[in-house]
C-alpha cells in the first residue's frame, strides 16, 4: 500500500506546477477569446517538457512514463484550466500506440509528441431525429479504397487538429479510419460552447481513404472505441480533480478572507460544513481516479474503476462547483472572477466520455448485475 | 503509488482469512452474539481469546505486551477480517484504551493492563458521555475527588455501552473545576466490580444495550489514575483518533450479500435498481480508499486527524445509504420482521436498518466530523 507519489512523481509535479503557475495565469480566459481556443506556443512548450509524450515509449521520442503521471499532470492541468486539445490528442495517440501499424505508429506518434501534430477523435453521429441536413452515411469499400461521408458532432478541437479518428460503419462493422483533417472533403464548424472548448461538426462529402488508414482490423472499431472512452473518461476524471481542488482551494480561501457580521465567513458553521463535503468530494474522485490510473499502470483492467472514478467526478464536479459558487456569494456569478469559468467547465467535463449515470451503468454491467 | 497488499500483507490477509473460517462455528455463534445488541457472550470471549492467543489484536505493540511488533497494515488486515466474519472490528481494550495506555499509562498499567488486552481476556467500557456532555464532552462532571491516597467518584454517566460485560471503566472524570472547561478533566481505568457503581440498561432502536451508570461515592485507588491529573481530556482525545479508524468491509459483505439477492430476483434488470447498487459500490469504494489512506498513514507512523473524521463520516454516512437503498429494492417487504415467511434476506435487513443509526452518532455526529474537517484539515476559523 503506497498513497505517495514516486520522486519521479514529484519531480514531474514539481515543474509541472511551477510551470503552470507562471504560463497558466489567465489562459484560460484569454483563450475563450481566439477562434483557435488554445495557445500553440503554451503547447509547444508543453511538448518541449516532454508532456505530450508522457505516456509514450522513448523510441517515439516519449518519456514512456506511466498511466499514472499522465494523469498527475491532468490534474495540474485541471487547476488551470488549461484549455486546448491534449486530451483529445493523448486518446489518440494511445490508440495508435496500441492498434496502429508500425507504418501509422512511426507516421503520426513522433509529430504528436515533438507537439507538431494535433489529433482528434470523431465518433458520434447526430441523433437522426434532429437533423434533416444529415450527410448521408456510406462507407463503401473498393479496391483498397473507402469512400466516406457523414457528419460527425461534438468532435473536440478538429478545426485546428492535424489527423481525425473517424469512425464509420462499413459492410464489415464498425471501422476506424485515420483521416487527414486537411482533406478537403472534409468541412469542420466549432460551436460555441458553455465550456469554450471546441467541440466542432465534421462532416465528410465523399471522402477516399485507403485501406492503409484503417486503425486496428476492419469491422474491429467498437473495441477500440471503447479503450479509447476508457482512457478519455479517466482523463478527464483527473483533469475534473484538479479542477475541484482549486475550485475548493479558491473557496476555503474566500472564506477566510471575507467578513459578514462581524466575522469570517469562514467562521460559519454551514460554510464549514459545505466546505468539508466539498474536501470530502475532492479526495472521493482523486482516489478514485488514482486507483484506476494506478491499475492501468500496472496493466490491470480497470473498465470498472475508470468508470467509478468517472461517475463519481462527473457528479462531484458538479455539487462542488455549486457549493463553490455559493460560498463566493455574488462574486461567484460575476464574470470577472474566476469561480464561473469553472462552474462552465465542470459542465463540460462533466459530459465528456459519459456523464454519471452512463458510467454508473457501466459499473452496474462490471457487477455482474 | 500502490493500492494492493504486498505479498507478504497479502500472505497474513490470507492466514487471517483462513483461521476465520476454520473456526465457522465459533465464528458463527459469535456473530449471533454480537447481533442480538447484548454485546460479548461465551463465543465473542472465545474467539477474541483465540485472535489474541495469535497475537492479532495488537499486533503492533511490544512482544513484552503480547503484540508482535509488526507492523501497522497488519493490524488493519486483521481488522478487515474481524468486521467481515464477527462485525467487530476491535475491542476498545485494543484500539482505544490500549494504545493511550502504552503511551501514557506507568509501568505498573502496562504490566497490569496491555498483556489481558492484547490476549482478548479483558474488555474496557468507555466512559465519556453524561446527559450534558455529549459533543461537549468537555462538559462532563461526574465528580473525582483526590482524597490524598485514592480518589472518590461520584456522579452519572449516560450511553455507556459495554460495561455490563468489561472488566473495566475507562472513565473521564472531573478533577478540577476550570476555564476551559476541558483542563480538569482525567482519566481513569476503574474496576467495574468496585462497590457503589451500579448500572440499568438502556435499549436502542436497534435492540442493541447501553446503560446508565452511577457512582455513588466509590473509592477508588490513585493508580486508577491514567498519565498526569487534568490532562485526561488530550487522552480521551487521542483515543477518539483511534476509534474513528476503520474498514468498510463489513459494508462490502452487506453489499454483496444484497447484490446476490439482486440477481437471482431477476430485480437487477430494473434500470433504477442498476443506477443506485452501482452509485452505493463507488461510494463504498471510496470508503474503503479513505480507510486505506488512513491505515498507509498510520503505517508510516504518521497521524490522521481530519483524515479518520472523514473516514468516519463517510463510512457512517454511506451505511445509511446502503440500508436505506436495500429496504428501498425490497420494498413493503422489507418492513417485514423477522419470522415471517414473506421477509426477504430473512428480514435481517429490517433490524439493521434500526441498528445502524447507531453509528451516525457514536464516535462523533456527522457534524462534528465536519467540523474537524473544516477546522483541523481546513483550517478555517473557529469563530
Ligand atoms: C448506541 C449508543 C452507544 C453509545 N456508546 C457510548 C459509550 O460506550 N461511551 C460513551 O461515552 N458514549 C457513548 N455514546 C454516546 C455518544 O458518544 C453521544 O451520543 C454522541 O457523542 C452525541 O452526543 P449527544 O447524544 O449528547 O448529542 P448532542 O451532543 O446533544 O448532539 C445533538 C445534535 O447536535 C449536534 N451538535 C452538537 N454539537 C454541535 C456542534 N458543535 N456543531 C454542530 N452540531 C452540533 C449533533 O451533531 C447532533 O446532531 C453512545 C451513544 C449511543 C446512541
Amino acid at each position: 500500500m503506497n498513497f505517495d507519489l514516486s520522486e519521479m512523481q514529484k519531480i514531474l509535479l514539481n515543474s509541472a506546477k511551477g510551470f503552470l503557475g507562471k504560463e497558466g495565469k489567465n489562459l484560460a480566459r484569454e483563450m475563450e477569446k481566439t477562434d483557435d481556443g488554445y495557445s500553440p506556443e503554451l503547447w509547444q512548450k508543453m511538448a518541449e517538457l516532454g508532456w505530450m509524450g508522457a505516456v509514450f515509449p522513448e523510441n517515439y521520442g516519449g518519456i514512456d512514463g506511466s498511466f499514472l503521471d499522465l494523469v498527475l499532470l491532468l490534474e495540474e492541468m485541471g487547476k488551470a484550466l488549461v484549455p486546448g486539445p491534449f486530451i483529445s490528442s493523448m486518446v489518440s495517440g494511445l490508440s495508435i500506440l496500441r492498434y496502429g501499424d508500425d507504418s501509422q505508429k512511426d507516421k503520426y506518434l513522433p509529430r504528436l509528441i515533438e507537439g507538431n501534430s494535433i489529433l482528434s477523435h470523431a465518433f458520434s453521429a447526430p441523433d437522426p431525429e434532429m437533423d434533416e441536413s444529415i450527410v448521408e452515411e456510406t462507407g463503401s469499400g473498393k479496391d483498397g479504397n473507402y469512400l466516406l461521408s457523414g457528419t460527425r458532432l461534438f468532435v473536440p478541437f478538429a478545426h485546428v487538429a492535424d489527423l481525425i479518428i473517424h469512425a464509420a460503419d462499413t459492410d464489415k462493422g464498425k471501422t476506424l479510419f485515420l483521416l487527414d483533417a486537411k482533406n478537403p472533403g472534409i468541412n469542420c464548424i466549432p460551436f460555441d460552447s458553455i465550456a469554450a472548448d471546441k467541440p466542432c461538426e465534421v462532416s465528410l462529402k465523399e471522402v477516399k481513404v485507403h485501406e492503409g488508414n484503417i486503425l486496428g482490423k476492419i469491422g474491429k472499431g467498437e473495441e477500440i472505441v471503447g479503450k479509447m472512452q476508457e482512457w478519455g473518461a479517466l482523463c478527464h476524471s483527473a483533469f475534473i480533480t484538479g479542477m475541484l481542488e482549486q475550485v475548493l482551494r479558491m473557496s476555503v480561501d474566500y472564506a477566510k478572507e471575507r467578513e459578514q457580521f462581524g466575522r469570517k465567513i469562514g467562521s460559519f458553521q454551514a460554510i464549514q460544513h459545505q466546505c468539508a463535503n466539498m474536501s470530502t468530494g475532492v479526495d472521493q474522485v482523486k482516489f478514485l481516479t488514482y486507483e484506476a490510473a494506478w491499475k492501468l499502470s500496472e496493466g490491470i483492467p480497470a473498465r470498472k474503476e475508470i468508470s467509478m472514478a468517472k461517475a463519481w467526478a462527473s457528479d462531484a464536479s458538479r455539487r462542488v462547483c455549486l457549493l463553490g459558487v455559493k460560498i463566493h456569494g455574488g462574486t461567484g456569478v460575476s464574470e470577472e472572477h474566476d469561480m464561473q469559468l469553472y462552474f462552465r467547465k465542470a459542465k463540460a467535463n462533466e459530459v465528456a466520455f459519459g456523464d454519471g449515470d452512463l458510467h454508473r451503468e457501466i459499473v452496474a454491467c462490471e457487477l455482474g448485475l | 503509488m500502490d493500492f494492493r497488499f504486498s505479498p507478504e500483507e497479502e500472505k497474513f490477509n490470507q492466514e487471517v482469512r483462513d483461521f476465520f473460517i476454520a473456526e465457522e462455528q465459533t465464528v458463527k455463534e459469535a456473530r449471533k452474539e454480537w447481533d442480538s445488541g447484548l454485546g460479548y457472550g461465551p463465543a465473542c470471549w472465545e474467539i477474541l481469546k483465540k485472535i489474541g492467543a495469535r497475537g492479532w489484536l495488537c499486533p503492533t505493540w511490544p512482544k513484552e505486551y503480547g503484540g508482535l511488533e509488526t507492523s501497522y497494515m497488519n493490524r488493519y488486515i486483521v481488522m478487515e477480517q474481524m468486521h467481515y466474519f464477527l462485525n467487530i472490528y476491535s475491542t476498545v481494550g485494543a484500539g482505544m484504551a490500549g494504545p493511550v495506555i502504552l503511551h501514557h499509562g506507568d509501568e505498573e498499567q502496562k504490566t497490569r493492563f496491555l498483556l489481558p488486552i492484547a490476549r482478548g481476556e479483558v474488555e474496557f467500557a468507555l466512559g465519556y458521555t453524561e446527559p450534558q456532555a455529549g459533543s461537549d464532552l468537555a462538559a462532563l462532571s461526574i465528580k473525582a475527588e483526590d482524597k490524598g491516597d485514592h480518589f472518590v467518584i461520584d456522579g452519572a454517566k449516560l450511553f455507556n455501552t459495554r460495561v455490563h460485560y468489561a472488566q473495566y471503566h475507562w472513565l473521564g472524570a472531573r478533577t478540577a473545576v476550570t476555564e476551559p472547561k476541558h483542563k480538569g478533566i482525567s482519566l481513569f481505568i476503574v474496576d467495574l466490580k468496585t462497590p457503589g457503581i451500579t448500572i440499568s440498561p438502556i435499549w436502542t432502536v436497534g435492540g442493541m444495550r447501553t446503560n446508565e451508570v452511577f457512582y455513588d461515592n466509590v473509592k477508588v485507588p490513585k493508580n486508577a489514575l491514567v498519565g498526569e491529573k487534568n490532562r485526561g481530556f488530550y487522552y480521551i482525545l487521542e483515543a477518539l483518533d483511534y476509534e474513528r479508524i476503520s474498514s468498510v468491509s463489513a459494508l462490502e459483505r452487506g453489499f454483496q450479500e444484497v447484490l446476490e439477492y439482486v440477481k437471482k430476483t431477476g430485480k437487477n434488470k430494473d434500470p433504477l435498481i442498476r443506477q443506485k447498487l452501482a452509485g452505493l459500490a463507488i461510494e463504498i469504494e471510496t470508503a474503503r480508499l479513505f480507510a486505506l489512506r488512513v491505515a498507509w498513514m498510520l503505517n508510516r507512523d504518521k497521524v490522521p486527524n481530519y483524515e479518520a473524521a472523514m473516514l468516519k463520516m463517510l463510512v457512517s454516512e454511506t451505511e445509511q445509504n446502503f440500508v436505506n437503498t436495500t429496504m428501498q429494492i425490497f420494498g413493503p417487504y422489507g418492513v417485514i420482521q423477522k419470522g415471517s415467511k414473506w421477509t426477504q434476506l430473512s428480514g435481517e435487513y429490517e433490524r439493521i436498518y434500526r441498528d445502524s443509526l447507531e453509528n451516525l452518532i457514536t464516535r462523533g455526529t456527522s457534524e462534528i466530523m465536519r467540523n474537524l474537517i473544516a477546522q483541523r484539515g481546513l483550517g478555517l476559523p473557529r469563530r
